[in-house]
């Protein structure tokens, strides 16, 4: 099913307005490093957003699996920010409730924000507890391996940082939050 | 002058006119001016009766200025010329009125189309009392030809023209004329050997004595005008005697210093003093001063005491050479993208380094292909036959940020070099790697079946990037037609880099004159009609130097371009216009500064003062408003007609605003005139004054127009004019900072530059700055009062 609306929210989303440009050479996805691991390439995801195919971009594994590297954007003869790109679709797939290939990537992404949300930064410890699952033995014994060798570099902390008042930041995450909520 | 005995014609236009515009009325009105002997409306003044009618009257009344008031003067306006010369007054003491397409074909409102056509024929009424008799001037020309660049486009132009008579100086700033053409192997889709046809032609050019080759030249300065061109040619010393060279190339054997070859692309090297490939024309030797030991560091000169004709001459120094020519050719060719690791990085990416060239030997470029093909193909790392070879399209090209066309000759070449590649090894797997496969001429597509038929594969999909794996190479990109991503190792890659405008085109067009279009190849006139002229009269282009192509095509565009040589030529004589600018010597304080603005080139401030080429002058006028001491003037469109125009179109009372539109008077009023064909309607408030650029009209004509009843001007320029948008935009911009002096807002003056279609836009204009002139309001009496005593009381 065909959405003609979906090119108009795309040209919108910050790096999708040249959208159109892309000639389907490929070479994205020959440049993607992680493309192995995807089920549409990113040159085929575009191609289904030309097409108006939310539904299938959205649930597709390759927005949450693109690491933003920018292989591909710097070589795009197009000039199409791609990561930018699927960055808008994780966003659009979160707010439409489309649930992803891959469980644990949207609820990554939602904890993670929650988390630098909370504290102004991130606390990896509380992050990783958060999306373990409790049942998972082998994840928690390897994550808590090496948990303890970054604690020991100093590379994290048990407790989380805490920020600066002055920088007012929780205040403007709730207007920011206050503001995207969806209008009544 | 004398007594203006003004003869002015209405036409009916069988209708087309009289059923809006009420031309008894309008007669009734024009009698009244001024020198006006006699007004007649008829029903069509083309036709015979009312030409007749026209010389009648000039006979009969001793009428010494005529207007026609009838249709667009780019309809008529030789036609009623032809009568004014049959009844013995100069033609250039006609003009027309444009009361159809400007005016009863674009407003309904009768009154107010009568109105307007009163106001036009008036205007013309005052301005042909100052018109002057003119005549065509005819100049000769030099026959003889220069040609720029010795590749396949020169050496055909000179066999071109040589056949057809002229004398030609074909001038290549290599030691040899043949350029790239001499380095292929083979042609597609024939598979032609290049050098086979080539080299007959090269030969040729050497033994026609209508050509004469002037090789290690480049020009440094181009003078003069069309028809009688200075070229200055700038002649590198060879440090070999070309008459002596009998190119036994005992020399070469004996040299101590190695260089990379610049005909095998670097593939090999040769020695310090060379010959340029076996075939070259001139067939002689050439020192290459900067690898030479003598030159750097005073030793050697061994080749001297080897050479066999004593053709060896150290002592040969840099010429400087004139050659005085009628017409010029550009056709400098193109080089191809070094695709290295370049420091050349587009915006902030690095667009070809993924390729690898230069960082493993078995990367190269199809021209290296080429070059590897003659020497017996091989690997350039090991000596050995390549068994899989990937050709990568597109490398460099069809980018937006970066060069955006096409190179055109990529994907053929490739599956020539797939079917060569086999021809040679037949165990060999050519992949060719593409985006678009583009086989556009005759038996391309044919040529291309057979690769597919002798199983090269074609993978769809942009290289992501080549990566050195020791003794081969690794291949990545997605196949997109399948879905799955390619990783391979090859023997060999070879690029199809984007091609340029070769080195020195940007200064070449400086030097003629001439443009440069978005992509940088030279700008030929128009795109359909004019693609082998230029902006400036007797130069010529041909060739990769206006745009990539293949050889057929250069040829075919060369014969033309040959032609438009011919033609321009080819009577002896060039017929001058009269309408051109000239200096009135008695105002001119030798400033210079409309030298700066001429786009042709053609003021020249010289020992006995600034003088303007009459043949190089177009006419367009943008060099008279920036006189400061009002010393040019333009034939047919003199100050004082220009005027009287102004003045007589302006006259009249009422509360509508009246606004006049300076129309660039090819294409801009060929747009205005295709809007009255196409009958759409605009506002009768517009009147529109043709002028040969809108650069033409000055602050003192701005000013003119006010006082006289004008309260909003509007400037239109062909985009095709050498007066480019910004030219206009500053040319208006600053007239519209004096007006403050006179408490004239800014905003009643409004430019654009418009295509010969885009009468829409024109429409649109007309309509909108109507709007706004309007809402001003008119112009108060006391402020025009203001602005006629600052103009010296008016006349």
């Amino acid at each position: 099913m065909s959405d003609p609306s979906f090119i108009e929210e795309i040209k919108k989303m910050p790096g999708g307005g040249n959208i159109l440009d892309c000639i389907q050479c490929g070479i994205c996805a020959g440049s993607c490093h992680a493309r192995f691991a995807m089920d549409y390439s990113p040159m085929q995801v575009l191609k289904m957003a030309h097409l108006g195919l939310k539904k299938e971009v959205l649930s597709s594994s390759t927005i949450w699996i693109c690491a933003s590297c920018y292989t591909c954007a710097s070589r795009c003869p197009r000039g199409l920010n791609i990561p930018a790109i699927m960055s808008g679709f994780k966003n659009m797939a979160m707010k439409s409730n489309v649930p992803a290939p891959i469980a644990l990537k949207p609820k990554f992404h939602k904890t993670f924000t929650e988390i630098v949300q909370k504290y102004g930064r991130m606390h990896e410890p509380e992050l990783q507890v958060k999306l373990t699952e409790k049942t998972d033995v082998g994840a928690l014994m390897h994550n808590a391996s090496l948990g303890l060798r970054m604690l020991r570099k100093g590379k994290i902390s048990l407790q989380a940082s805490k920020l600066n008042p002055e920088t007012h930041f929780t205040e403007i995450v709730k207007n920011v939050l206050k503001e995207e909520a969806p209008k009544k | 002058m004398k007594q203006p005995k003004i003869g002015v014609y209405i036409c009916h236009c069988g209708g087309n006119i009289s059923d809006t515009v009420d031309v008894a009325k309008v007669k009734e009105a024009i009698l009244k001016c001024k020198g006006v002997e006699i007004c007649e409306t008829y029903e069509y003044m083309c036709s015979k009766p009312g030409q007749d009618m026209i010389e009648r009257n000039i006979k009969e009344r001793g009428l010494n200025r005529v207007v026609v008031a009838s249709c667009s003067p780019r309809m008529h306006l030789d036609t009623f010329r032809g009568a004014a010369k049959r009844a013995e007054l100069n033609p250039y003491l006609l003009e027309m009125a444009n009361i159809r397409e400007q005016c009863s074909w674009v407003h309904d409102n009768k009154e107010s189309a009568t109105d307007k056509a009163t106001s036009l024929i008036r205007g013309l009424a005052e301005r042909v009392k100052y018109l002057e008799p003119l005549e065509t001037k005819t100049m000769p020309v030099n026959r003889d030809v220069a040609v720029i660049g010795g590749g396949i486009a020169g050496v055909l132009a000179s066999i071109e023209l040589a056949d057809k008579g002229y004398k030609v100086y074909l001038i290549e700033r290599n030691p040899s004329i043949g350029g790239h053409m001499a380095q292929l192997s083979k042609t597609f889709p024939t598979l032609d050997c290049s050098a086979c046809i080539l080299t007959p032609k090269m030969v040729y050019v050497s033994q026609n004595p209508n050509i004469e080759i002037v090789d290690m030249a480049e020009p440094t300065a181009v003078n003069g005008s069309p028809g009688n061109y200075e070229l200055t040619l700038k002649i590198r010393p060879r440090y070999v005697d070309k008459e002596k060279c009998i190119s036994c190339g005992e020399c070469a054997k004996v040299c101590p210093s190695k260089k990379w070859s610049r005909h095998e692309e670097g593939l090999t090297q040769e020695k310090a003093i060379y010959l340029p490939f076996k075939q070259a024309v001139p067939n002689a030797y050439v020192i290459d001063r900067d690898q030479c030991l003598w030159f750097n560091k005073g030793v050697c000169k061994v080749c001297e005491k080897f050479c066999k004709g004593k053709a060896i001459k150290f002592d040969q120094r840099e010429e400087t050479r004139q050659l005085n020519v009628g017409a010029i050719v550009a056709c400098t060719g193109y080089q191809q993208l070094d695709p290295s690791i370049s420091k050349e990085v587009l915006d902030g990416w690095d667009v070809f380094s993924q390729y690898s060239f230069g960082l493993h030997p078995d990367v190269v470029t199809n021209l290296q292909f080429e070059r590897l093909m003659l020497q017996g193909m091989h690997r350039p790392s090991n000596g050995k036959p390549p068994k899989k070879v990937a050709f990568v399209l597109c490398v460099g090209s069809r980018m937006d940020r970066g060069i955006q066309y096409c190179c055109k000759i990529g994907c053929m070449n490739a599956i020539k070099h797939s079917l060569l590649l086999l021809k040679a090894f037949p165990e060999a797997e050519p992949w060719v790697f593409y985006t678009d496969i583009r086989a556009h001429g005759k038996g391309y597509e044919e040529f291309y079946s057979k690769a597919r038929d002798h199983n090269v594969k074609f993978i769809r999909g942009r290289v992501a990037e080549v990566v050195p794996n020791g003794d081969d190479l690794i291949l990545r990109a997605e196949d997109t037609i399948l879905g799955k991503h390619i990783e391979e190792h090859f023997d060999m890659v070879v690029l199809s880099p984007a091609l340029l405008p070769n080195s020195g085109t940007g200064q070449l067009a400086k030097m003629l004159g001439i443009d440069l279009g978005p992509d940088n190849f030279f700008l030929e006139r128009h795109h359909k009609l004019r693609p082998v002229d230029t902006k400036m009269e007797g130069i010529y282009l041909a060739g990769c130097a206006v745009g990539p192509k293949d050889i057929r095509e250069t040829t075919v565009e060369t014969m033309a371009t040959a032609s438009k040589v011919a033609t321009f030529l080819g009577k002896g004589e060039i017929s001058l216009s009269p309408e051109k600018a000239h200096i009135i010597p008695e105002k001119c304080n030798n400033c210079g500064e409309c030298v700066k603005y001429c786009p042709y080139k053609a003021i020249e401030s010289t020992s006995k003062g600034i003088a303007i080429n009459s043949i190089s002058c177009t006419g367009c006028g943008i060099c008279i408003p920036k006189c400061p001491t009002e010393a040019i003037d333009l034939k047919q469109s003199t100050d004082a007609e220009l005027t009287a125009q102004i003045q007589g179109t302006c006259e009249g009372d009422g509360d509508k605003p009246r606004i006049l539109a300076f129309l660039e008077k090819t294409t801009a009023y060929g747009s205005a005139d295709l809007a009255g064909q196409t009958r759409i309607q605009y506002t009768p408030d517009v009147r529109i004054i043709a002028v040969p650029s809108a650069g033409r009209v000055g602050l003192k004509h701005v000013l003119t127009a006010f006082a006289s009843g004008a309260d909003g001007l509007i400037f239109i320029e062909g985009d095709d004019s050498p007066f480019r948008e910004d030219g206009v935009r500053d040319h208006v911009n600053s007239m519209k900072k004096e007006l403050g002096k006179f408490g004239v807002e800014s905003l009643r003056l409004v430019s654009m530059t418009t295509t010969l279609p885009q009468f829409d836009k024109v429409v649109n204009l007309f309509q909108t700055f109507d709007e706004r002139v309007t809402k001003m309001g008119r112009i108060a009496p006391e402020k025009r009062k203001k602005i006629l005593e600052a103009l010296g009381g008016g006349k």
